[in-house]
């Protein structure tokens, strides 16, 4: 299957036409981990610009939109949040004259960054036909495109168990065609879309019929089906 | 240094040297004295360092002690006891401590009736479990003599007021050190010792402990570096009754379902005709399982009578039970291994093994629990499962009779328990590392640390790793680089040594639900392993895995359905590598009457006679070795059979290496031979280990021979340190690890850490600790605990040894169906996977599998 037209995967970023969409960075998830006693040091947003990087050098794209979770705490902003959310801003100015920042589940406190770079936030952003939201609540209206993060969606092989794969899925959901973006933090891989338990509201029916690419090496993988994969 | 006590004093000798009112006690009490008594009381009353081995019930608590209450009894006479604390008990077992107080308590209060007067000896009890106002007591009013665990000790080391107290102790006693040195709580405690023997210089050492070897490495290992040691080693008092049962004359024909039944009766018939049976099964599911069954099959027999007891069941179910056990309310208690060591637990009269102990050790301590008055006989049966196990378990007797005690592995340099240890001086006092790196190189177990190992530790607790403007985060000990000095760091500093102490990790126990209802918890290795529609067995019942999420497990119960998986693979223990030596010796004896055409009723005659089994055993095991000898011949000590077996009804080759070893040795020789195999091939490979032997088994041919030629090359530990880089078990090593270094806090800030959010963060945990170095401390000491203390390199060092210099023949042959031998091995499934293609390549391949599959449609779509 071909994806639908004017979209483009370049490894963890869906592009469409020129706008970039990238899901569930959770910045600051170290400083949640030092406060609960995990001392390790932080290396994410290095390895979130690096990967940023190779994309752009792939692309042209002049808008970027951030689906939702760019930071990890809920409640207040962390000092990391802060230092780290605005560098990656600023990063992205360099490369697109336009960021849109979609409301994610874990965003409740995220206006006093965005404002420092005069960015709006938003429930969800609409091109043409095609909305983007975050994918923890449903959308009061729907479009014929619908693109979500939320779910992390990775993927595991009954030959190597101990290895999970980030994957985009694609499939209908009523009417509409469904994006599922993979999360594009480095530090979690997702949770295995093969053990079927999902949080979303978008992913309550059966997903059988999902299409999947792997992003693993340069250029995405079409593996086919969730059930092909299940009989691998 | 270490020099054996030839004779021990006679009765008149102590009595002479004892106060009047300890010897006359001891008169009316005993008469006289146990051997382990007089090999010891006269020693420690001089001071000395003594390490003194004896089988259980042999007076061990008053050889330790009796100096030690005379010495208290002859100051109070003088009025010249202090308020500070003259003796200092260890034990690893907090259940053990009131037991002592109470021992100590009734023989101090009949002196007392003795002398006629009260003496004024405090004794005190701090564990875990002491209050805060029980502390403070101490505080003012300090014991005598203190009763306390490792941890407890590090504690009261790391506190000002209660080190003062500590300050020029007498004597340090460690109890059950067979079961403490084996492990980092023994390391641990070495350290604490130290520590100790710094604030008392003229401190003696007590050492009590089973029968173990080497025996001058747990004397050495008891007083650390460059002391001296007397070792006293008290001989088996008791007569020992031991036999191994096979529940049927022939273990092969018979059914699962057969061997079942017979087994059960036979079980019953030995618990019928005793008054109380203690059940070792080694694992908790084999608890759960024999506790079911018994009931099922004799439900007029069993009801309120029964007991299990293992590690997974709650504290308040096993004091429980151990408390009715004690009143002798039960006729049987079954239990994993956890009632090996421990408390008093009353009149046993019979000791039941199913399937092998794995060791002499281990199954002359669990003999130990019946019997338990000095003079009675120990009786213990070990029922066999297989015929594997009936050779295993007939060398094991024979071993166990000439008391052929396996060597116990001591592990040494562990840089995770260094550094809290480390951490520990700081919290109390300045000092200059130099001093702590002279008082840690006295300890047995870090006697050879390198001081670039040490000096890596102390940057790692001064918190220097990680970007500049974290390192405040991570700091724990405040350095002074010039001067080489430490010190506490920060207002936290003490608090988060005080409540994140210890060596043992956390019970990582998942959450199994079915729905919203809780079922039980299973082991998160045992998690690991298994993978969505698996049946196993939890609690009895059968249920199959769903998904897991965070901590918690789906299952849904499929009442009667026959498991896929066999439960609680990490639990399995490993066969000791001596026991391992002495199989393959026998194999190989049997294989020389084989050779020499000697008859069937010759070598039924040796094997009875070498092994003193019955007439059936016999039988059977000849006919087992026999089998294997007709089919591609009998691997033995000199030889190791390398057997080619191809299943044409699946597209896999086994190459299964007769290797018998122990798993601890066979972890790591088919990881070393599997990942030298991956590497040739370039594809991930599948291998099974077990105690006889491992396979290693992929799609494509396997090419052991150069794989051997390229093993006995390179050096072991360097493709080790490559071969298990990708594993689960590093992985979850390391997490411990870091839990031990503090790294990673159980504590931190007032809020206690669930493991779910450790668990989360251990995979997180590893890439990011490579990104500090491949080769940060913590990260070394997981790999060395891995490969020295959960494996034994240094034995499969030996045996690549002896392939290279030829003393063990490697014979290759080719098998369509699988020899006697390897049958249990191939059937049991894989242990891992070694991966060896990288990431993209492996989903390269998928991806062409998939295009195999949908081809058609899929360019029919498109």
């Amino acid at each position: 299957m071909q994806l639908p037209k004017h979209f483009k995967i370049i490894d963890l970023a869906l592009q469409y036409k020129d706008t970039l969409i990238i899901g569930d960075l959770q910045l600051g998830y170290e400083t949640e981990l030092h406060k609960q006693g995990v001392l390790i040091p932080s290396f994410q947003l290095k390895d979130i610009l690096k990967r940023l990087n190779n994309i752009f050098e792939q692309t042209t794209a002049k808008r970027i939109v951030i689906n939702g979770d760019i930071k990890h705490q809920f409640g207040s902003i962390s000092e990391q949040e802060w230092r780290e959310i605005l560098q990656l801003f600023d990063y992205l100015f360099t490369k697109v004259r336009e960021i849109i920042l979609v409301k994610g589940n874990h965003d409740l406190t995220l206006r006093p960054i965005a404002k420092k770079r005069n960015i709006e936030i938003q429930d969800s952003y609409k091109i043409d036909e095609v909305t983007i939201l975050h994918g923890h609540k449903l959308p009061k209206e729907t479009t014929k495109t619908l693109v979500i993060g939320h779910e992390h969606p990775a993927i595991s092989f009954p030959k190597r168990p101990s290895e999970k794969y980030k994957c985009f899925l694609v499939g209908k959901w009523k009417k509409s065609t469904l994006f599922i973006l993979p999360s594009f933090n480095p530090l979690t891989e997702g949770s295995d879309v093969l053990q079927e338990n999902f949080l979303s509201p978008f992913l309550q029916e059966n997903i059988n019929n999902f299409e999947v690419y792997i992003v693993e090496g340069k250029k995405p993988l079409h593996f086919g089906k969730i059930k092909t994969i299940k009989k691998l | 240094m270490i020099s054996i006590i030839k004779k021990p004093n006679t009765n008149e000798e102590i009595f002479s040297k004892l106060n009047p009112i300890t010897s006359k006690w001891f008169k009316q009490k005993f008469g006289s004295f146990t051997d382990a008594q007089r090999y010891a009381i006269l020693n420690i009353e001089k001071r000395e360092n003594i390490f003194i081995t004896s089988p259980t019930g042999s007076g061990k608590t008053l050889s330790a002690f009796s100096a030690i209450l005379d010495h208290l009894i002859t100051l109070s006479g003088k009025n010249k006891l202090e308020n500070k604390v003259y003796a200092i008990y260890i034990s690893p077992l907090k259940a053990l401590t009131r037991d002592i107080e109470i021992n100590l308590t009734g023989p101090l209060q009949e002196m007392e009736k003795i002398a006629g007067k009260e003496f004024g000896i405090n004794l005190g009890v701090r564990t875990g479990d002491t209050t805060q106002y029980e502390r403070q007591k101490m505080l003012k009013k300090p014991p005598h003599i203190l009763i306390t665990t490792p941890e407890s000790l590090a504690l009261m080391l790391s506190s000002m007021k209660f080190k003062e107290l500590l300050r020029g102790a007498g004597w340090a006693i460690l109890d059950e050190i067979h079961a403490l040195a084996e492990n980092k709580r023994g390391v641990h405690l070495s350290l604490s010792l130290e520590r100790l023997q710094d604030i008392s210089p003229k401190m003696a050492r007590i050492g009590l402990s089973a029968t173990v070897e080497p025996i001058e490495d747990l004397a050495h290992y008891l007083v650390g570096h460059g002391r001296i040691c007397k070792v006293a080693q008290v001989k088996f008092a008791k007569k020992f009754d031991l036999q191994v049962i096979s529940p049927l004359p022939d273990l092969i024909d018979a059914t699962y379902g057969q061997m079942q039944r017979a087994q059960y009766k036979k079980l019953h018939e030995l618990i019928d005709t005793h008054k109380t049976t203690l059940i070792f099964t080694n694992t908790r599911a084999g608890t759960e399982r024999v506790v079911h069954d018994l009931k099922e099959m004799y439900p007029s027999k069993y009801i309120e009578n029964i007991g299990a007891h293992h590690g997974s069941l709650s504290k308040r179910h096993r004091v429980n039970i151990e408390t009715k056990l004690k009143e002798g309310k039960l006729k049987t208690v079954v239990c994993s291994t956890s009632l090996e060591l421990g408390i008093d637990i009353g009149y046993i009269d019979l000791v039941i093994c199913l399937g092998s102990p794995k060791s002499v050790a281990r199954l002359l301590q669990r003999s130990g629990r019946s019997g338990h008055a000095l003079h009675e006989t120990v009786k213990a049966r070990i029922v066999v499962l297989d015929r594997d196990d009936l050779v295993e378990c007939s060398v094991l007797l024979k071993n166990s009779l000439a008391r052929k005690i396996d060597t116990l592995h001591i592990p040494t340099n562990c840089l995770d328990v260094l550094a809290q240890q480390i951490y520990g001086l700081a919290v109390a006092d300045r000092w200059n590392i130099k001093d702590i790196y002279a008082l840690i190189k006295k300890s047995y177990c870090y006697q050879n640390l390198a001081y670039g190992d040490f000096l890596e530790i102390i940057n790692y607790l001064a918190g220097n790793y990680g970007e500049l403007e974290e390192r405040y985060v991570f700091g724990k000990i405040w350095y002074d680089e010039e001067t080489g000095e430490i010190s506490k760091r920060g207002s936290q500093g003490r608090l988060i040594y005080m409540t994140n102490i210890g060596t043992i990790p956390d019970q990582t126990g998942v959450l199994v639900k079915t729905g919203d209802v809780a079922v039980g918890t299973l082991d998160e290795n045992f998690l690991e392993r298994i993978k969505k529609g698996d049946i196993f067995i939890l609690g009895g019942s059968t249920y199959q895995f769903q998904f897991s999420r965070g901590m918690v497990a789906q299952v849904k119960a499929v009442p009667g359905k026959q498991p896929t998986v066999p439960s609680w693979y990490s639990e399995m223990l490993p066969l000791s590598y001596d026991l391992a030596c002495s199989i393959q010796l026998f194999r190989r004896n049997i294989e020389d009457h084989f050779v020499n055409k000697k008859s069937k009723n010759e070598t039924l005659d040796y094997i009875h006679e070498y092994l003193s089994v019955d007439e059936n055993a016999c039988k059977a095991i000849y006919n087992y070795f026999r089998e294997q000898y007709l089919y591609v011949g009998l691997p033995h000590n000199q030889k190791m059979l390398v057997e080619f077996y191809q299943d044409d009804t699946i597209n896999k080759k086994y190459v299964v290496f007769h290797s018998l070893y122990g798993r601890r040795v066979n972890d790591v020789l088919s990881r070393a031979i599997g990942y030298i195999i991956a590497k040739l091939q370039k594809r991930d490979v599948e291998i099974g280990i077990g105690d006889n032997g491992f396979y290693v088994a992929s799609e494509k041919n396997i090419q052991v021979l150069r794989a051997l030629e390229i093993l006995k090359k390179e050096e072991l530990g360097k493709i080790m340190k490559v071969a298990i880089e990708k594993t689960e078990v590093l992985k979850r090593r390391f997490r411990h690890c870091a839990g031990r270094a503090l790294m990673i806090l159980r504590q931190y800030k007032g809020q206690k850490k669930t493991v779910g959010k450790q668990q989360v963060s251990s995979m997180i945990l590893m890439k990011a600790v490579k990104r500090i170095s491949d080769d940060f401390c913590i990260l070394k000491e997981a790999r060395r605990e891995v490969l020295e203390d959960l494996m034994d390199i240094e034995n499969a060092t030996k045996i690549v040894k002896k392939l290279k210099n030829g003393s063990i023949e490697v014979k290759q042959v080719h098998t369509t169906v699988p020899s006697p031998f390897a049958l249990k091995l191939v059937t049991q499934g894989y242990t891992d996977i070694l991966q060896m293609e990288d990431k993209v390549a492996f989903i390269r391949r998928m991806h062409k599998n998939v295009l195999a599959k949908i081809g058609k449609k899929h360019r029919l779509e498109e």
